[in-house]
Order: structure tokens, then sequence, then C-alpha cells
């Protein structure tokens, strides 16, 4: 027997499939919006992805706005023991930093175009072995065998490349013009490529690891089933399910190549003379022996240094936390 | 969370850090206690050892240690070049001649060692008589004979053995392709023409032309006497027979060198060396930090190299009364200038030299070198004021207008036909960090007046045999300006400015005159000058300056001056004026046995 559905509608209309009591849909939440909530409450990562985003404006807007990095005040330099007149290494409204010992440049103007090298270094070279990486860490980790053994094999080569000999020895070679390119922009493309190339199986391997999980998932075997070949399940299914620890790896990598970078300015395998870079700043801090002068020139840009190494592994922290808590 | 926690702590303790740091920067430490001035109250007075012996004493016994953040180039007399051994080998050999041992301008004269006077030339100039003392002897007893002088020369003709020093003798003397001992095939090694024994105590050189200062290359301790049967070659180094107050005792290569007093010697042979202490120590590869803060608490005598102390202890005696007090601060004889050279574009171009003489900023460039007190003294002629021959004068407003003189560039510019300046490269070297500053500070006055400098830095190695130093790769790299420094071989215009200026100086690797004057007024000078004597001679050395600065060939930066402690445990100390250093051959210990 059929029993009568009785529709009532009532003044608003037939009621709503999925209506909950309080009139508003059930929204599934994306992965995303899951680690953007997660991120959001932690208040440290959050500091430090502010301080990334000033220091990635100073870069871009800073130069533009700042006194002249190279202009000599030696009006403002004691001659006689050649360190800053003014106290705390010659700080004053029209120097906000102070000072140079013996040549009286403004250190704000050369800190913030500082920025601008060390932050293109590191991001460009961080992108090539993000790049690098990526590809073979999931050619390795997805075909396995014997495609897995050579670029096992050929990750641990580049591990244990003397990277600091190689780079000295590169920096007394190169000429003035070469590939193309010539002067600073040919510097800058030898030192992204020196800290770069090197850099990628950190990355592979992680890549390589996440990938040999992922291919034993059932989207796999789906997609694999619907006659998708290798490359499409590499670029289509396994690549987007990688972002994220690819992000937060990138993000880890960047202050690491920020120090490298540092370190290669210091040992003079920089840029050319007088641009200005932090590393640089501190190899004339110390080979002037101006650190027992003016301590304050070699503090400057020890603190640019570490508080952007520091923004970043916080931001880069919080971002895996976010992601992927399982590793909490 | 843990992590949190450690960085918040690690930030703290670097704030702290930061904060301990500001408050023990800066300022100027004044020393109670003592309560010397500084002025002639004291026993000490800032640059006393320029006029003055400081610390007289004539005490015996004890050891007086060196110090050198380096190594020399050679300990072998035959085989060195650089200033601070030609002053410290004086202790154990006896050279033809030296410079007297005295303070104050005294110090310029040369005066006979080994040789008994300043040797007798023939009419024409081309033959030269010395005689040598005839009771000089080795450390070992065996007496020194004028052959052991001549083969003592010989020694530096083969550069593949004797690869340091200057060559003034392939230059001056007859016979330049003499190959030298170790390839000579004649019964007892004497084969070189150029120099005749008549006797035990009697050498004859023959030149090539007329050399009037030829007892100045004499002074070099090339002519102390090897016997040929003690040379090792490049190993005599290791152990060089003494003639002079002291002799090896042992040496440890890189590190370590002790001298003892050498009992053969006898002072009534060499007036002007003492041999007051019983040990002199020298220590080498010595980091410079290290060394000034030796000097300063007393537990070394002397920094062997020379030049002076290090910034931070530079800034330590400026603010120390106590400490200025022991302080001299000579000029040290060399001269820092910038070559423009003429013959790369648009240094062609006289007005164009002139803008870059005009726009470079004087006061940057002291300060690069160090300040006027531990840096130079700004210059503006090529010879510095020590040489004999100096003549003050001032083309370029260098002192008048130490900042730069803009206009003036400009309007050089101008009638270069370059009034919006132009682009050239500037080679220096780059494992100088005072030669990098300076090559800076030049880069950022010149940009005022328009003219782009990029700078090319070179090692200091290979500077003058494959950079600068090379016309063609100058020429094919376009490198218009090149830094350089130099100091004189002995103090007489010609020891200082020929191998600078003169046309026929121009070498094809090793050059020195880099800025590749070929100027007809400036040759003849020169030859002139080897035709007269004494005042006429003089004369010459301010006319080629001149005509070099007129030239626009050389852009003065400073004369060089050194800040040089002198810890009160040194005696007899004074700066010895021709090598811009303290007398080496003076120096004792106030203590000790």
């Amino acid at each position: 027997m059929a029993v009568p559905i009785d529709v009532t509608t009532g003044p608003g209309g037939p009621p709503d499939a999925g209506a909950t009591s309080s009139g508003r849909s059930i929204e599934g939440r994306s992965l995303g919006q899951i680690a953007w909530l997660r991120l959001r409450r932690d208040k440290v990562a959050i500091g430090g992805g502010v301080i990334v985003v000033i220091l990635i404006l100073v870069a871009i807007i800073g130069p533009h706005v700042v006194a002249n990095p190279d202009v000599y005040h030696s009006n403002l330099v004691d001659p006689t023991v050649l360190r800053p007149t003014g106290s705390f290494g010659g700080i004053s409204i029209a120097h906000p930093l102070g000072v140079e010992p013996q040549t009286g440049r403004d250190v704000l103007a050369r800190i913030v175009v500082g920025t601008q090298y060390s932050l293109l270094i590191a991001f460009l070279a961080t992108a090539l072995s993000v790049i690098i990486g990526t590809f073979f860490g999931i050619i390795a980790g997805y075909f396995g065998g014997w495609v897995d053994a050579v670029i096992a094999r050929t990750m641990d080569v580049f591990l244990a490349f003397p990277l600091l000999l190689f780079a000295l020895a590169l920096a007394n070679v190169i000429p003035y013009s070469a590939f193309g390119l010539s002067g600073n922009t040919l510097k800058i493309a030898v030192m992204v490529f020196v800290i770069g190339f090197f850099a990628w199986p950190y990355l592979g391997r992680i890549i390589r690891g996440q990938t040999l999980s992922l291919r034993e998932r059932e989207f796999v075997d789906a997609a694999r089933s619907l006659g998708a070949r290798g490359p499409y399940i590499l670029f289509r299914e396994l690549l987007p399910n990688l972002v994220a620890p690819i992000l937060v790896y990138a993000t880890l990598l960047i202050p690491a190549n920020i120090l490298f970078e540092a370190a290669l300015d210091y040992l003079g395998v920089g840029l050319y003379v007088p641009t200005p870079t932090w590393g640089q700043m501190l190899s004339i801090a110390v080979t002037n022996q101006y650190w027992q002068i003016d301590p304050w020139y070699m503090i400057m840009p020890g603190l640019a240094i570490f508080i952007t190494v520091m923004a970043f592994n916080l931001f880069g922290d919080g971002l895996r936390d976010a992601l992927d808590p399982k590793t909490r | 969370m843990k992590r949190r926690g450690t960085i918040a702590t690690a930030t703290a303790a670097a704030l702290a850090a930061l904060v301990v740091t500001a408050c023990s920067s800066g300022g100027t430490s004044s020393t109670t206690g003592t309560g010397s001035s500084g002025n002639n109250t004291s026993a000490n007075f800032f640059n006393k050892g320029l006029t003055q012996v400081m610390n007289p004493s004539t005490h015996k016994g004890g050891t007086v240690t060196y110090e050198s953040h380096a190594a020399p180039d050679s300990f072998d007399g035959g085989n060195t070049y650089y200033a601070w051994v030609l002053n410290f080998s004086r202790l154990y050999e006896m050279a033809m001649f030296t410079y007297k041992s005295c303070p104050g301008q005294c110090g310029l004269t040369l005066v006979p060692r080994l040789a008994t006077d300043m040797g007798t030339a023939s009419a024409d100039g081309k033959t030269w008589t010395f005689h040598i003392q005839s009771g000089v002897k080795y450390e070992n007893g065996s007496t020194v004979t004028a052959s052991d002088v001549k083969y003592a020369i010989e020694r530096t003709y083969d550069r593949s053995v004797m690869a340091n020093g200057p060559t003034y003798y392939q230059a001056i003397l007859t016979d330049p392709t003499y190959p030298g001992p170790y390839k000579d095939k004649s019964p007892n090694k004497m084969g070189l023409t150029a120099i005749d024994v008549p006797n035990a105590t009697t050498l004859v050189f023959h030149l090539q032309a007329a050399f009037p200062d030829l007892p100045y290359v004499l002074a070099f301790p090339s002519t102390a006497p090897v016997p040929p049967a003690s040379d090792t070659g490049a190993n005599y180094q290791l152990h060089p027979l003494a003639t002079g107050p002291y002799k090896f005792q042992t040496y440890q290569l890189n590190k370590q060198l002790t001298l003892v007093p050498n009992t053969a010697w006898s002072a009534s042979t060499d007036p002007q060396a003492k041999q007051l202490a019983s040990k002199i120590v020298m220590n080498l590869n010595v980091n410079q930090a290290n060394v000034d803060n030796l000097l300063l608490t007393n537990q070394a005598q002397v920094d062997a190299a020379g030049v002076g102390v290090g910034p931070a202890a530079q800034a330590k005696i400026e603010t120390n009364s106590t400490y200025k007090a022991n302080a001299v601060n000579p000029i040290n004889g060399f001269a820092r200038f910038v070559y423009i050279d003429t013959k790369v574009a648009p240094f062609t171009n006289l007005h164009c030299r002139e803008a870059v003489e005009y726009a470079a900023n004087k006061t940057t460039l002291q300060d690069a070198w160090g300040g006027p007190i531990a840096g130079g003294q700004i210059a503006s002629t090529v010879n510095p004021p020590n040489i004999i021959g100096f003549s003050k004068f001032d083309l370029y407003n260098a002192l008048s207008q130490p900042n730069g003189d803009v206009s003036d560039a400009k309007t050089q510019l101008q009638q270069c036909g370059q009034p919006n300046g132009f682009s050239t490269t500037m080679g220096y070297r780059n494992d100088n960090p005072q030669e990098t500053a300076a090559a800076t500070a030049l880069q950022a006055s010149l940009q005022q007046v328009g003219i782009k400098l990029t700078l090319k830095g070179f090692a200091g190695g290979t500077y003058y045999t494959s950079f600068c130093g090379d016309p063609a790769y100058v020429h094919s790299h376009s490198l218009g300006l090149c830094a350089g420094g130099w100091g004189a071989d002995w103090p007489d215009g010609y020891g200082f400015l020929d191998e600078l200026s003169n046309g026929n100086a121009i070498a094809s690797t090793g050059n020195t005159n880099i800025e590749e004057l070929n100027d007809s007024v400036i040759n003849n000078l020169f030859a002139k000058a080897n035709t007269e004597t004494g005042a006429a001679r003089t004369a010459i050395w301010a006319q080629v300056d001149h005509q070099i600065m007129a030239d626009a060939g050389i852009l003065p930066e400073v004369y060089q001056k050194s800040l040089i402690y002198v810890p009160t445990s040194a005696t007899n100390v004074f700066v010895q004026t021709y090598y811009g250093m303290l007398d080496y051959l003076a120096i004792g210990a106030s203590s000790g046995s």
C-alpha cells in the first residue's frame, strides 16, 4: 500500500536538501584550507612569515629609498683611528645604522642593497635545487630498480663533492665575462650554480622517500588501471601531492643557502667590489680588525643574517607543522 | 614546544651579548697610574725615535725577540729583496757598504763596511776599484778574500737558483750573459769577466757605461762574501757563513731563527754594528694581531716586518698616552700611487689623464691606506720626502684641495672631448686589503665626475709578471689604471725614478714603467744625470719628477708611513731613515744575560 507523501509547502518554499538547522551549508575543507587554519594559529610562524615578507619588500623597494651605499663620508670618520666619530658606530638621523669605518659609507644602505643580493641568490639557488631535486626524486621513487640505484649513487657523489674548495677554485678562474654574461651578473650566475646545483640531493632524497610511499596508494593504481602511463602519473597524480613537502623543504633550504652565500662572500668568492653584501661586510670587519675598533660594524650585517635566517627557519618550521602534523 | 623555548633563550642571550658589547665599545681608554702625558717631560715621547735614540743603554746580554707575520723570501743575502731582510741580514753578513747607524737624515749616508773606502772611479767612470779590509773573518775563523765577494756577486746572475733580488749587475756591468757560478765551467768558478780580483783585497769593476751610483748597488747584501766551497745554492739560506756580529745557531724554516754572537767578529772592523744581546730570536708566520699584542705587553721587542702595527693596535696606541709615548711614526720610504697608462685610450690624451689627477679624492685614499698616521702623507709628487733630490710641488691641487678638485677635473674632461666622463678598467692586488680599499675609494671619487671605473683584482704574486706588469695584457684588457707602490733601492732619485719612468725601462714582463712613458725629455734627463755628480745631479731628479707629473703618468696617493711600537724592553732604538724602520744593527735588550 502506498503511503501518500505529505509535501508541505511552507512559507519558505520546499525544504533544502542539505539544510542544517542553522541554515548554513556544510562545506568540506580542502587540505590547503586546513593547513592555513593551523598555520594561522601558530603565532611564531606567522611572525617569521611577516619578517620574510618585510625582507622581500626591503629587497625590492629598499635600494630605491635609501641613500647611495657607495658614497664616502670621510668627514664622519676619525682619521687617526679610522673609527666613526659618532658613538655606537656613528648612528645619527642621516645614518640610522651608523657608518662604515675608514670610508664613512652608510651601513643601512649597504645592508639594504645586500639584502637584495642575498635573497636573490638564495631564491634562485633554491629554485634550481628544487627543480633538479624534484625531477630526479620523483623518477627515482616511482620507477625504482636500476633507475633508482643510478640516481641514488649520483646523489651520493654530489653529497660527497668538496663544495667549498670547488667554489674557491672556481672564483679564481672565472673571467670577467663568459657565456654571454659579464660583471656581477656572471658572478651571481656562478654563485647560483655553485650553491644550487650541488644541493639538490637534499631535496631529492626527501622527494624520493615521499614518492616511494605515495606510489603504493590506491589513486595511483586507479589511474594506472584507467590507462595512464608513467609521465601522466608522475606529473598529474604524484606531483600535486608532493607540493606540500616541496614547499616546506624549499623554505628550509633558503636560510641554508643564505648562510652559504654569506660564507662565500666572506671568503672572497662573492660579487665585485664595491657591491655591498653581508658576507663581504663581515670580511672587511675581520681582515681590517675593525671589529676591535668598531664592533657595531660587525654586529649589523651579523644581525641581518641572523634575523633573515631565523625568520625563514621559523616560517618553514611552522609551515611543516601545518602541512604535516604527523611529523610534529 | 621545546624547540621554541630554545630559540627564545638563544635570542635573549644574543641580545644580552649585544648590550654588553655596546657598553665596552667605542670611547677612549685613558690610563691612570703612570700619568705620562706624552710630551718631552717623560723619558720617551711620540716620534722621539725619528731624531734621537730611544732607551739608550750599554747593557750587554739578554735576548732580543723579533716577531714576523710572514716568512722572508730568503735569509740569504744574495736571494732577497724584502726591505726588512736587507736591514736584518746586516746582523750576520757584512756587505761592501752600508748605511750609517744613526737617527735622522744622517741615516741616508752611505759608508763603507767590508770596503775600506768609497772606491775610486776612472776618468771615464767605466772602471771602479775597491779595496776590502784584510782582517775580516768568517765564523769558522777563515779569512775573507776579495774573490769571495766576486763569487757572491756571481751567484745573483743565475735567476733559476737565486730568483729574488735586483738585477742591477747584469744591467750595469760588462759581461751580462754570464750564466752564474752553477753553470760556470772555468776553474775556481771565477768566470765573470766584469770583475777582476788582482789580489786578495782588491776588486776592479768594469761597467758598460758610467754609473755614479755603483757604491749604492754594492750596499745590497748580495756583496756579502760567500766562500765558493761552502755555497749550497738555494739551501745556503739555512746557514749562511757569518761575517757580522751574529751567526746562525738554529733555523727552522718558516718557523724560528736563533742567532748567537759571532766570536770571530771584531768590532774594530765594523764600527756601525753592535754586539749587545747574547741571543736574537725571530719567530716567523705569527698572526699580525698577535705580534702587536706581544709588543704592547713587552714580551717581544721588534716587529721584524717593520711596516707598523695593525688597525686595532693603532687605535689602542693613538688613544693611550703611555703607548703613544713609546711609538714612532716614520715615513717608510714607500710611495703608493696609481699608474695612468699613456698607451690605453682615452688616456692617450693628456687632458683625460689630468682629469683623473684632479678628480681623485686624496683624503679617502689616505684613509684607505690607514689615515694620516699609519697610512701616510697625502702625496703630490712621485718622489717621497726621504729621497735625495726631493722637491715639493703640487700641480693638481692635491694638497690644497685634498677632497678632489671636481671643477678643474670637469674642465679637463671638456678639453679631452669626454664632457660626460668615460669608462675604463683598473687593475689592483685583491689580496692586499689596503690596496683594495684604495681602489674602491678611487672608484667612488672618479664616479663624481662621470668616470666609471671597473675594478679588476689580481693576486699579488703574479701581478707584475702576468697582469699589470705585462704591457700586452694591459693593452688587450684596456687596463687604463693600475695600482702600484714603490720603494727606493737606494735613496737618490735615480734609484727611485729610473725604473718607474725611463723609456728604456719598459719591459714585456715585470714592467715597472707601467704608465709606459717614453718622454724624450725624461729619457734625456736620465742620460744627462749619469754624466753629472753632486748637486747638479741631485737637481735633475726634481726635474724628472716634475715632468712625470706634468705628463700625468702617475697619480700619487700617499708617502707611506708606519706606526711602529717600541716596547721598553728594547734598547738603543731609533729609525734608520733609509730603511724607514728601526735600525736592527743597534737594538739590544734591557735586561737579562
